[in-house]
């Protein structure tokens, strides 16, 4: 087979204006699929990883917006009694835009002491020392500092908040990174000395044995009779449900990659269907020569294949780069989605290429290779 | 045996309600080294029955056995190996692929057989000196004239040493000129190398450098044999 690689190369040169749309086509699919297959992704790993499973949210009954949410602070010591529950932490959350956004701001106050246990941040610049320091020092996530081009020791400010930039972190879970963490107190004393001892959720780790809803229910009983009602959900169902009107529009957007998909595989199969016929009598004259049927629907397969390949890699690649270099996220109340990119994302991108390309080639080859010679011949 | 028999051989066609029968019942050998020509009219069939001997073609009835291997009875992709190791295939039109340079297209019948790379550049660098166009072998078909084409197209149907040598009007898309060099190389391949041939031509100058001239006649195959050796030896001789 590769004794007719330059054949196959040669080929494709031959009408190269015609292989290089194609080839462009096909990347700006790949791309375009990679690009919502990395969204997918991000929901996905944001609404059920283990984290998301064992870990509750308690938020005001009826509140969707962490701006209206407001929940006692003490409540942590009340939940912290119920069985099964291993630790609280109170969050007080703040975002520059309750609506989907591209470029949501999302700051979370908590304790230093509970964030360190409670997250698993790595620092890749700055140290806990100077958070722990600084009133208004902030902990900012890799993908916001790299959206807004943050370093340790920037002042950073949007709408009332300003903060000193102590440290930059990075996180197995990605919407982490897409996240600032102040002090708990910063914030609350930010927004009006009403929010003193308000905060907007408490966030409940479970022991290994507990059972996640049956905690749930536990707490929203006992705080039923405090000032405030309280809803209590999965972090995975809470970040899901908060995310309700984007999780329908990443719906469609995975259909909008599968559309991509077809694209790719009608740009191919018009491209190779139009090779085929350019060059039917030659062909002939290569099956005269002694190539089998089957040999001549391998070079038309080959051909289309590398079309897809190509392109795909391309595309694949400029996807994975983009996503990486951008960190760019999607949020809404307070949850972001992070479009990360990824190996399986890279195989699939790959994967999908190589399958569209087959398939593509697999009618104009089996045209190729079941022409008759004679009449094959004739023709042009 | 013959090298090549053909018997009984039938092929029909159909055109709209009429069947034409070009090929009826025909019965013909040709030996080792022979040069034959198949001269008539257009539509008598000739190169139909170049095309089922070459196997690109299937007969109605009738069988064609070459070299022993009876060819009506080959699978597609068996009579595809078997044209490549058997055949080698001169086009009227020259046909060579547009995207190769001349040396490509002379290696393609090689690159189906067994053979180290050794051997498959000693072969082609042989058959374009047979055709004298070792100088022309970077150039792509489009860089050459029409008789270097067909040079081309002889280089690469001898290249594989093939069992017989089918030509198809090789002559018909040339000048005069142009034309007299290819039948003094066709010519001297049959006599230097006792090279198989069968040639379709509706040229009776062309047939004449055949040793063997036959015509088709309604559908049968008559020994036309009326230049006589003197006169072949006399065009030969004329045509260097």
């Amino acid at each position: 087979m590769f004794r007719f690689a330059p054949y196959v190369f040669k080929c494709l040169w031959r009408h190269r204006a015609r292989t290089l749309l194609t080839v462009s086509g096909s990347a700006v699919a790949l791309f375009v699929f990679c690009f919502v297959g990395s969204v997918q992704d991000g929901l996905e790993r944001l609404t059920e990883n283990e984290d998301a499973q064992r870990t509750l949210i308690v938020f005001q009954e009826n509140r969707f917006c962490p701006t209206s949410s407001r929940l006692p602070e003490d409540y942590a010591g009340r939940i912290q009694k119920l069985s099964g529950v291993k630790d609280v932490m109170p969050v007080q959350v703040w975002t520059n835009n309750c609506r989907a956004s591209l470029d949501v701001i999302v700051f979370n106050g908590a304790a230093a002491q509970k964030l360190q246990t409670a997250r698993d941040l790595k620092l890749t610049a700055g140290n806990w020392a100077g958070f722990e320091s600084r009133r208004d020092a902030a902990l900012v996530g890799r993908n916001v500092a790299q959206r807004r081009s943050l370093s340790v020791g920037d002042q950073f400010s949007i709408g009332e908040l300003s903060v000193k930039v102590v440290g930059i972190f990075q996180s197995p879970v990605p919407a982490e990174e897409n996240l600032i963490y102040t002090n708990l107190q910063f914030l609350q004393y930010t927004q009006g000395l009403d929010s003193a001892g308000v905060v907007t959720q408490h966030e409940v780790h479970l022991t290994d044995d507990a059972d996640p809803d049956a905690v749930a229910r536990a707490i929203d009983e006992a705080l039923r009779a405090g000032p405030v009602a309280t809803t209590t959900r999965r972090k995975g169902a809470f970040q899901a449900s908060t995310l309700a009107d984007l999780v329908d529009l990443i719906g469609f957007a995975h259909w909008l990659g599968y559309a991509c998909v077809g694209l790719v595989l009608s740009l191919v199969a018009t491209t190779t269907v139009m090779a085929v016929q350019d060059r039917i009598r030659e062909h002939a004259v290569l099956q005269t020569l002694g190539l089998r049927p089957a040999r001549i629907f391998r070079l038309v397969i080959a051909e289309s294949l590398l079309m897809c390949l190509v392109g795909g890699s391309i595309g694949t690649g400029l996807a994975l780069a983009v996503l990486g270099w951008s960190g760019m996220s999607v949020g809404a109340e307070g949850a972001t989605i992070a479009f990360r990119p990824s190996l399986e994302l890279g195989v699939a991108g790959m994967l999908v290429s190589l399958v569209v390309g087959a398939l593509a080639g697999v009618v104009p080859a089996w045209q190729a290779a079941r022409a008759q010679i004679v009449a094959a011949l004739r023709q042009g | 045996m013959a090298l090549v028999e053909i018997r009984n051989l039938t092929k029909s066609f159909r055109k709209g309600d009429e069947v034409i029968t070009p090929l009826d019942d025909v019965d013909l050998d040709i030996e080792q080294g022979d040069f034959v020509s198949l001269m008539g009219p257009s539509g008598t069939g000739k190169s139909t029955l170049l095309n089922l001997v070459a196997g690109i073609d299937r007969p109605d009835s009738g069988t064609i056995t070459v070299a022993g291997t009876e060819v009506t009875r080959l699978s597609r992709g068996r009579l595809a190996d078997w044209r490549a190791a058997h055949i080698g295939y001169i086009f009227q039109t020259h046909n060579l692929i547009p995207v190769l340079t001349a040396y490509e297209n002379v290696e393609l019948p090689t690159l189906l057989l067994p053979m180290s790379g050794a051997e498959r550049r000693k072969r082609v660098e042989v058959a374009l000196e047979a055709v004298s166009l070792t100088d022309r072998a970077d150039h792509y078909p489009r860089q050459l004239s029409g008789g270097q084409e067909q040079r081309v197209g002889i280089a690469r149907s001898i290249v594989a040493n093939p069992t017989v040598v089918v030509a198809d009007e090789p002559t018909g898309s040339l000048d005069a000129e142009t034309s007299e060099q290819i039948q003094v190389l066709l010519g001297r391949l049959n006599r230097e190398l006792n090279m198989t041939m069968l040639m379709v031509t509706h040229d009776e100058q062309v047939a004449a450098i055949a040793g063997r001239q036959l015509r088709l006649d309604r559908g049968r195959v008559i020994d036309a044999n009326s230049s006589s050796n003197g006169q072949k030896q006399r065009l030969l001789a004329e045509r260097g």
